[in-house]
């Protein structure tokens, strides 16, 4: 049975994630008015439709591109040398303070009470088209999952080998990988919720949402 | 790596590009090497069209060489380079070229126009299921009628190239979902969904004629013929050898001096009707009839170039680069020899050293290279990104290449010989998953199917 008080109790000892904002790419960069100690918002919006604070633009190829902030925190540093230079892919820019949302938090704490399926290797992951499609139209606790069922798709050096899910039968309740990003190996991929459990993990988010505190 | 030796002997200053995967890779070293450490930039993904356009900007480049990869067979990348306004010069045939001859369907109907032989299947891309399993259960249809037992069809991305993109098929229940999967699959890497139905033609030869043109495609030559058929079930070339067979050495069951007479004919005639004005591979595949089928025509320099090239002589001169070749005919050189001038002297085997299972689905072998040597020998030229002087971890986003062996002999009889002794002389460690025991290539693999080259 999970203690989620105690889980709560040591992230609120450090509650904090440091964000470090690269370059996404190659380009000449400009920072915008911010200085370390300025507080920044993230995306936000029903459909973060919003853009977070503007921290800089990188322009490339004559398309000025901003970047904002991800998450809302406070600017620690900034790469102030960089100013109107042009950078390479993966620079370090500036980093962000953040202070964990509820809903992070909430997912940390579903990560130990969820079934993980896990990565078996380092690969890059997708949905086949028919989970894909049924979780854009429904979402995604509408899929449910069951041992042997094919249901991702394992791209790694330029190959992509359907993958089964192994595991108890349940719905879908968090995806924990983003298209076109490597999945390191043991990772989680999908956390399954056994529908026997789902009252359980009701519990935890009403609990979490109860009890954490945003800044 | 053989691209910016090219631009070193030319005379050429360079710049070199790399992903933070690939920072350790041995080109990086190279490249500081032959152009100081100014010449590497960073970039986040190799397939990202602005970002070697920003650095190549940023460079002042006046050209760029795309490659072996998606890029250099992309005509809209292609036309880009050359109509910006900071405009360079694309080194490879021009993107109206790339253009008429990179799609394999309207490449199909060139071929048929001008009576050159290919694959039966859909001469259109196919991006709706009901027609595509038409075509399938019509060459099924066929196969039976020809007295095919368990007919396969080959289901193809059709924008794809160099053996990505397709897959095999048994029969229409299998059928649907390889067609969805490839679909989805050229649409994310190439944007388009169309798809190619083909017969699979079985116990086939894979042929290629190595075509060299001049920049206003008005001479063209070619460096002969490669045999391209020991490859992975994926269809990823393995072995090739130069010349496509050895109908002195061998015997076959059909005229093989007058089938790559023929493919080199027509590779050529193609070349002339479409004014193909740089270095291109046309992809043939011979059935053991020895009947010639067009497959594709490849509208770039091939990383199997170098196996042409050590056959090759010019005036008699040793010594052919087509690589260089390219650049210097990309960059508007003149093609000063003609047919005539160029001969062929003896056999070479290209071995591809990659790290994966030949006995599992030649699936790709992940983890680090602790060591890698062979013995030198002036009959062997050897390429690798292996780092000598340091553990090498093999980047998951591309494929596991380790090194590329050409080695060349007076007749097929010693090329094999020498190929196996280079093979066993290849010392070459590594670990995966932790464990040296897991690690995986496919030296054992090059070294089996060594024995029976160009047999048919």
């Amino acid at each position: 049975m999970l203690n989620i008080k105690e889980l709560l109790e040591d992230i609120k000892a450090n509650p904090y994630k440091e964000i470090v904002i690269k370059s996404p790419h190659t380009g000449a960069v400009e920072f915008a008015d911010i200085k370390p100690g300025d507080k920044v918002r993230g995306r936000s919006g029903s459909y973060s439709e919003k853009p977070g604070t503007l921290l800089a633009n990188l322009t490339r190829e004559k398309n000025r591109k901003p970047i904002n902030a991800p998450e809302k925190g406070e600017v620690v540093n900034i790469r102030t040398e960089l100013e109107g230079k042009f950078v390479e892919a993966g620079e370090e820019l500036l980093t962000i303070r953040h202070f964990l949302t509820r809903k992070e938090v909430i997912e940390l704490i579903l990560k130990k009470a969820l079934h993980l399926f896990r990565a078996p290797e380092r690969a890059k992951y997708y949905f086949i088209p028919e989970v894909d499609q049924k979780l854009k139209v429904s979402g995604k606790r509408s899929v449910k999952v069951q041992d042997g069922m094919e249901m991702l798709i394992v791209s790694r050096m330029k190959r992509e080998t359907p993958l089964a899910y192994s595991g108890p039968e349940g719905i879908i309740y968090s995806v924990y990988f983003t298209r076109g990003d490597n999945v390191d190996a043991g990772e989680p991929l999908l956390g399954i919720c056994p529908e026997d459990q789902l009252t359980t993990i009701q519990d935890v988010v009403a609990k979490v949402q109860s009890e954490w505190d945003e800044e | 790596m053989r691209i910016m030796k090219a631009c070193a002997q030319l005379g050429h200053d360079f710049i070199c590009l790399c992903t933070d995967v690939d920072r350790e890779c041995g080109h990086v070293d190279m490249a500081r090497e032959l152009g100081g450490d100014s010449c590497v930039y960073t970039i986040s993904n190799y397939l990202d069209a602005n970002e070697i356009f920003s650095v190549a900007d940023h460079a002042q480049a006046t050209a760029i060489h795309p490659g072996y990869g998606f890029f250099a067979e992309d005509f809209r990348f292609a036309r880009r380079t050359m109509s910006r306004d900071r405009s360079m010069i694309f080194i490879g045939p021009s993107w109206w070229v790339i253009r008429e001859l990179g799609d394999k369907i309207n490449t199909k109907r060139i071929a048929r126009s001008l009576g050159v032989p290919t694959i039966p299947g859909s001469d259109r891309p196919v991006y709706n299921e009901l027609e595509a399993e038409n075509i399938a259960r019509n060459l099924f249809d066929f196969q039976a009628a020809q007295g095919i037992r368990d007919g396969m069809v080959l289901v193809k991305a059709s924008a794809g190239g160099g053996g990505m993109g397709i897959e095999e098929v048994q029969d229409l229940d299998q059928f649907r979902s390889v067609f969805r999967r490839i679909r989805n699959y050229a649409k994310r890497n190439f944007n388009d969904e169309g798809v190619l139905i083909e017969q699979r033609i079985f116990d086939f030869n894979h042929l290629e004629v190595q075509v060299v043109s001049e920049r206003g495609g008005r001479k063209h030559v070619h460096f002969g013929t490669r045999n391209c058929s020991v490859q992975s079930t994926g269809k990823q070339k393995r072995i090739e050898v130069a010349p496509g067979f050895a109908p002195g050495d061998l015997p076959y069951a059909f005229d093989a001096a007058k089938v790559l007479e023929d493919i080199t004919h027509h590779s050529l005639t193609m070349a002339r009707e479409v004014g193909y004005d740089n270095v291109g591979t046309w992809e043939w595949i011979v059935t053991p009839k020895g009947e010639p089928f067009l497959m594709e025509v490849n509208t770039r320099i091939q990383v199997e170039n170098g196996v042409s090239a050590v056959i090759s002589r010019v005036g008699g001169e040793f010594g052919v680069n087509i690589i260089k070749e390219q650049v210097r005919l990309g960059l508007g050189g003149e093609l000063s020899y003609d047919q005539e001038d160029i001969s062929f002297d003896g056999v070479g085997i290209e071995y591809r050293i990659i790290a994966e299972n030949p006995d599992d689905r030649f699936s790709p072998c992940s983890g680090a290279i602790t060591r890698f040597g062979w013995q030198e020998e002036d009959w062997l030229e050897l390429s690798t990104q292996i780092p000598r002087n340091r553990v090498y971890e093999i980047p998951m986003e591309y494929d596991p290449n380790l090194a590329l062996a050409i080695v060349w002999g007076e007749s097929l009889e010693q090329a094999k010989e020498r190929g196996i002794r280079f093979l066993d002389s290849v010392v070459l460690e590594g670990e995966s998953g932790g464990s040296a025991a897991e690690f995986r290539t496919n030296i054992a693999y090059l070294r089996d199917r060594t024995a029976n080259l160009l047999e048919f």
